[in-house]
């Protein structure tokens, strides 16, 4: 599986498709079934206990699509439509966005799920990632502070305004010459908050850089975050509200989403650290009861769902017992609760403390 | 004792007489073999017949006959019309049954009712090899002749002695939908130009003899026409009759079989059952949807060498083993709901695999793809061409998969899974969010 340092042209991957076509034609014209193999990856089990492979980054297990069932039927008639369209931008050298190609053909597909689905059928099978197809995203990520890069001849200086939000470049392969002199990049969860600290004019008072995925982070997000990481090897910090769904996200940029799971290794970054909020800090930062709110009956369920993960266990256990204290407590609350001892109290008094904190700590 | 000026037949016949006035008379043709018993025209010189226990003033006689011959084959010959006195007022009684020895009576008053005549054209299905009977009917007060060679033997049976009982029974079912019901004396070339509209296949099952009882043999044909322009059949061509036999003689559909019927996975052969009911001759099931050229006729024989009750599981094993042998011999019949259902995709699989040939630049792949499709360049003969031999090698994949058995067509889905990954969490929300919303509130 190739990343996002080595390139995979376009003429290995129009030859797969003709190889995977030939196959297909091969079967038929033998009077067989084609079987169409496609390999299952997981970035976690529930078997906590046992020493799992899901950090390996191999496949875990087949799933063979075959003619003999009409759910894998309509499974490979939605690969193939979006293979056909593939071939054609790869040959074409166009982009395409997911949402462009569920377009063409709406009433077949009847979701974007269903698109994304097959994209990610087609990645397995062809051993890519998704923007080696020229299947592009709309870029939903934002990031300000103290850096600089061009992408695609357009230069993004940062610097000279390092309050000032920039969307993060969609394909990450068009960003030259990164430089900057942030000493730590910031990952918030929400775009409140990343406006928050813009207004506060954070990036001026602190040698960093902010980005956020506004909610879970999208592909070019996490991908733009890994370059940063491995371009700049500065420490990574995460701001996330104390509730399972920022739990969750956190973890998406730590250890890569299931959906996603085949191109985890290219698209998590291990480096990165919980700086906030925790259960505890609601007491340690004199948070008034009214902003705690009770965990309902979904978010009880998703949060032991999610201490099943065998990574919560085996790699970051002290994260299982902060998710396991949040449970315990029954409440969560949103990090803006913390600005109900003044607006700036995140950009002056929280953040820098926690970085302190976890800085003495790491030295320690 | 008369003989006709065929020297193999041998027809034996005699009258009812009523107050001196002939009601009925019938004949019963003795077919000879050509070697061991029965094979002299003088053996049937002893053929006996005594009055004991029948009034003589409505008989002409009895007839005793003393063969070794076939003999089951002349029995049952006897038995579909009886007990008679409810059905018609035409009757045969059996006085009494040895190894070998035959005896019946006769007794017309009046012509046979339809449903006796029905019974006795349905006997023709089984096609016994030894008998051929002729039955005519004259009333003294009609003119000519009421009913006169109501059937006649089957001189063009063209299965020899040696021909087993499903074979003549599939022999029988088809000369019984050719001829309309063996109304008709030749095939009806209104409705078949060609025999090849009619498809026949067969099943048999059998039980083996036990200390609960002796073996069941269960024989099923199932007939299957094409009837694109048929002016003979009426509308209701989407219920199949289906006609039971028990030890050679037609008889009433059991309860067993029809269960059997109704429990089979009809839509495992493209069939949705609706319904099945017990008619007085045979059982009449009704379909969903059937194809309006199509028409099915089914026969079922259960026979044993004693008395038996009717296997449900046996029946119903039958019938499938001849569904099974149907969809092996003919190409695209029958074939199950999934499979009607998969085939349904084949034109858009075909459509973006042949626009992935077609749209390439790369000649060499084309004529690789071209040569595998048993085609030229796929550019010189056009898309619809590529597309429908695609479309057409899919269909035929599916067709073949299912007719194969169901144990084989389960595919693994999974291979070398050490456990399937238990994701009890929720879907989680697509981490390629296009909008530009904070997407989680808490305003619950």
């Amino acid at each position: 599986m190739e990343g996002i340092h080595s390139r995979i042209c376009s003429t290995d991957l129009l030859r797969k498709i003709k190889e995977f076509t030939l196959s297909i034609l091969d079967d038929l014209s033998e009077g067989r079934s084609p079987l169409i193999f496609i390999q299952r990856f997981r970035i976690y089990c529930t078997n906590f206990d046992s020493n799992c492979s899901c950090s390996c980054n191999k496949p875990n297990g087949h799933e063979i699509l075959t003619f003999q069932k009409e759910s894998h039927v309509h499974r490979i008639d939605v690969l193939l439509r979006v293979l056909l369209i593939v071939h054609q931008l790869l040959q074409e050298n166009k982009h395409a966005s997911k949402r462009d190609i569920y377009y063409m053909h709406p009433l077949v597909f009847s979701d974007q799920t269903v698109v994304d689905r097959a994209i990610n059928d087609i990645c397995i099978l062809l051993q890519c990632s998704r923007h080696n197809l020229n299947v592009v995203s709309v870029g939903n990520g934002l990031v300000m502070g103290w850096l600089r890069f061009f992408e695609a001849g357009r230069k993004f200086d940062c610097i000279n305004s390092p309050n000032t939000a920039h969307t993060i470049p969609v394909l990450v392969e068009d960003v030259k010459d990164l430089v900057s002199v942030a000493h730590y990049i910031l990952i918030v969860e929400k775009e409140s908050v990343f406006q928050r600290l813009a207004n506060d004019k954070f990036c001026s008072k602190n040698r960093c850089i902010v980005i956020t995925g506004r909610g879970y982070p999208d592909v070019s997000t996490r991908r733009f975050l890994r370059l940063l990481v491995d371009k700049l090897c500065l420490p990574v910090y995460c701001l996330v509200d104390c509730d399972p769904y920022g739990f969750d996200i956190l973890a998406t940029y730590r250890f890569g989403s299931m959906q996603m799971a085949y191109d985890a290794k290219f698209l998590r970054v291990p480096q990165i650290q919980w700086l906030g909020a925790f259960p505890s800090d609601s007491e340690n930062y004199n948070l008034p009861q009214r902003f705690l709110l009770p965990l309902t009956m979904e978010d009880k369920r998703r949060t032991e769902a999610m201490l099943q993960r065998c990574y919560l266990h085996q790699e970051v256990p002290r994260w299982r017992s902060e998710l396991e204290s949040m449970l315990q407590r029954g409440t969560k609350f949103e990090i803006e609760a913390l600005s109900v001892h003044s607006l700036s109290f995140l950009s002056e008094v929280y953040i820098p403390w926690k970085i302190q904190e976890v800085t003495s700590m790491c030295h320690i | 004792m008369t003989r006709t000026q065929d020297i193999s037949i041998e027809t034996v016949s005699f009258r009812s007489v009523i107050n001196g006035s002939v009601v009925a008379t019938l004949k019963i043709a003795f077919e000879v073999s050509d070697t061991g018993t029965g094979s002299c025209l003088e053996e049937f010189q002893d053929l006996k017949y005594n009055r004991e226990g029948i009034g003589t003033e409505k008989w002409d006689g009895l007839l005793s006959i003393k063969t070794t011959v076939a003999l089951k084959y002349v029995f049952p010959f006897l038995t579909p019309l009886m007990p008679c006195t409810q059905r018609s007022n035409a009757s045969f009684e059996r006085i009494s049954l040895s190894a070998d020895c035959l005896l019946f009576s006769l007794l017309f008053s009046s012509p046979l009712t339809e449903s006796a005549h029905l019974l006795v054209l349905q006997m023709l299905i089984l096609m016994i090899p030894c008998v051929a009977a002729e039955l005519v009917i004259k009333q003294e007060d009609s003119p000519g002749l009421l009913c006169e060679n109501i059937f006649l033997p089957n001189e063009c049976n063209p299965l020899n002695f040696s021909s087993s009982n499903v074979e003549r029974l599939k022999s029988g079912l088809e000369e019984y939908v050719l001829k309309h019901g063996n109304i008709l004396n030749n095939k009806c070339d209104s409705c078949f130009c060609s025999r090849k509209q009619l498809k026949i296949s067969s099943g048999v099952a059998c039980s083996m003899e036990s200390q609960r009882g002796p073996g069941l043999i269960v024989e099923t044909v199932i007939a299957i026409s094409e009837l694109a322009e048929s002016p003979c059949f009426r509308s209701c061509r989407n219920k199949t009759e289906v006609l039971h036999f028990k030890d050679f003689s037609p008889c009433s559909i059991p309860v067993a079989s029809l269960s059997a019927l109704t429990s089979i996975d009809w839509r495992s052969y493209g069939l949705t059952l609706r319904g099945g009911v017990d008619q007085v001759d045979h059982a009449l099931i009704e379909w969903e949807s059937l194809p309006p050229d199509l028409r099915i006729d089914m026969a079922i024989h259960c026979y044993r060498k004693c008395k038996h009750q009717p296997d449900r599981h046996l029946i119903k094993k039958a019938v499938k083993l001849a569904l099974d042998d149907f969809k092996g011999k003919y190409t695209g019949f029958l074939l199950s709901a999934h499979a009607v259902k998969v085939c349904s995709y084949a034109p858009d699989l075909a459509s973006s695999i042949a626009g992935i040939i077609l749209s390439s630049n790369d000649s060499e792949f084309q004529s690789k793809c071209a040569s595998l499709l048993g085609l030229m360049q796929p550019q010189e003969i056009g898309r619809q061409t590529v597309e429908d031999r695609i479309k057409g090698m899919i269909i035929t994949v599916i067709e073949t998969n299912d007719r194969k058995p169901e144990k084989i067509k389960e595919a693994a889905p999974l291979l070398f899974e050490d456990d399937h990954p238990q994701d009890p969490e929720p879907t989680p929300y697509s981490e390629d969010y296009e909008g530009g919303d904070d997407v989680f509130s808490f305003s619950e």
